[in-house]
């Protein structure tokens, strides 16, 4: 082992990589092992080697790595924020119109399209929602029960393409790239978080390649207020996976 | 709380040496996070429990140190990497044994030639950690750096060949890959911190356990 200074711990954090990926020679490995001993900062450098090799191969799998433009793909907060934004531009503009012309839709009683729905009913609303959560402590969705829309149209973007083979890569067989939907069917859970109770739950949609699942959660208003789940599920025919979840809130 | 620097565990041993008992807890402490991190990463990590053999192995190194019989710490860290090594081969051939593969070399070829990742995260586990990764990729400053580590790490190009098609000197290749490991334990313990794996207050816990163990057995008391 080299004398225990700046330098040599440098040298040996220059190896870290080679040391994870089992490439270091028997003599190597044993003076890095030694390092490894001596150095909480390098036994750090390794353990975050490993996380990043994971992570990596984690983001792939789940198609959020896409070989021309990968840090365009995943942009989890941004999208989130794009979808807060959004939802507070429709509400703003709903809640203008209700405030703006209320008495009109009050004195349209001819007006079959108003005439089924309750007093502040709103249109149907769309939600655009990317492939991954918000990692922040806000809901991705609220809606407020008073200012509700008719329906909430919910358009996820979490079908991973993979090759035809089923594989998940960049690049599959003869430079094409995948196109194939990772599941054949998806389907939404509305799960009540206050004792995990299912609220409601979609039928099956087929993915395909170019459009988002789209899912209509019909009259949110009439849900209770609380916080509740939007379990996006995959199904083949041998297997199911969880490929996202959402959080939404009805708020009083 | 910071991880005492190399010199200062340097220190911490050769006073362990003398026969200081103070000392010899506060060498625990410091060597504990490194025979873990063999144990764990090292080629036998999926045949051994690493918390376990970790005790074992800082069990042998006090033991040695107080019969003297090293007198230089830097061999105390070569004897600590040497002894959780061994303890975690003798735990991978009683496995491989089952399946009739007792030579030494053949068992140490096996561990290296089989994938070394864990298996150990949770669906939700991964999740996070896939997201941290993304937003890591989304910091970096060039999208030459994001190319580097993802055909690095995912398409597993050598370093030479990206050094060549990315116009970079293998420092500036080892730069990038230390920046991002380390902006990785930044955003990591800020958005996930039950990932990091060195939990500091776990690390003490356990050094204090192992100290309270040995002082009992050498002295039947506290």
């Amino acid at each position: 082992m080299k004398s225990l200074d700046r330098q040599s711990l440098e040298e040996q954090t220059r190896l870290v990589s080679r040391y994870v990926a089992g490439d270091l020679s028997r003599s190597e490995r044993a003076e890095f092992e030694a390092w490894l001993i001596a150095s909480p900062e390098l036994a750090a450098e390794v353990e975050m080697e490993r996380r990043l090799r994971r992570g990596i191969a984690s983001a792939a799998r789940r198609g959020w790595l896409r070989r021309s433009t990968p840090s365009r793909q995943y942009t989890p907060e941004r999208r989130w924020r794009m979808a807060a934004a959004a939802s507070v531009v429709l509400s703003v503009m709903a809640l203008s119109a209700v405030l703006v012309f209320p008495e009109r839709s009050s004195k349209a009683p001819g007006s079959t399209t108003t005439a089924s729905l309750p007093a502040r009913l709103l249109p149907a609303r769309t939600v655009h929602l990317g492939s991954v959560r918000s990692m922040d402590t806000t809901p991705d969705v609220v809606v407020m029960r008073d200012q509700a829309p008719s329906e909430l149209l919910v358009e996820p973007d979490v079908v991973t393409l993979t090759c035809e083979d089923g594989t998940l890569d960049f690049e599959c067989a003869g430079g094409a790239a995948p196109s194939v939907p990772q599941y054949a069917e998806y389907e939404m859970d509305l799960v009540n978080r206050r004792g995990s109770t299912l609220a409601w739950r979609s039928a099956r949609q087929l993915p395909s390649a170019g459009n988002r699942l789209s899912f209509v959660i019909p009259t949110p208003g009439s849900l209770a207020a609380g916080d509740y789940d939007m379990v996006v599920r995959g199904h083949s025919p041998d297997h199911e996976e969880v490929v996202a979840r959402f959080w939404l809130r009805i708020a009083e | 709380m910071s991880n005492p620097p190399v010199d200062e565990i340097e220190r911490i041993v050769i006073e362990a040496l003398t026969g200081d008992r103070r000392a010899e807890s506060r060498m625990l402490q410091a060597l504990r996070p490194g025979v873990l991190a063999v144990l764990r990463y090292g080629a036998f990590h999926r045949w051994v429990d690493a918390e376990d053999l970790t005790q074992e192995t800082l069990h042998i190194v006090v033991e040695r140190v107080r019969a003297r019989t090293i007198d230089d710490p830097r061999k105390v860290f070569a004897f600590a990497a040497a002894t959780a090594r061994n303890l975690a081969l003798n735990a991978a051939r009683k496995v491989l044994r089952q399946q009739t593969v007792v030579d030494s070399e053949l068992v140490d070829e096996l561990a290296q030639n089989l994938e070394m990742e864990q298996s150990d995260l949770s669906d939700s586990d991964d999740r996070q950690l896939a997201e941290a990764v993304m937003a890591l990729l989304d910091e970096l400053p060039t999208e030459r750096d994001r190319q580097l580590l993802v055909r690095f790490y995912l398409e597993g190009v050598d370093k030479q060949q990206l050094c060549r098609e990315l116009g970079l000197s293998p420092k500036h290749f080892d730069r990038v890959l230390m920046r991002a490991r380390s902006r990785l334990r930044t955003i990591i313990e800020r958005r996930a911190p039950h990932l990091a794996l060195f939990p500091r207050i776990t690390s003490i816990l356990a050094a204090l356990a192992l100290s309270f163990t040995f002082w009992v057995r050498h002295f039947g008391s506290w």
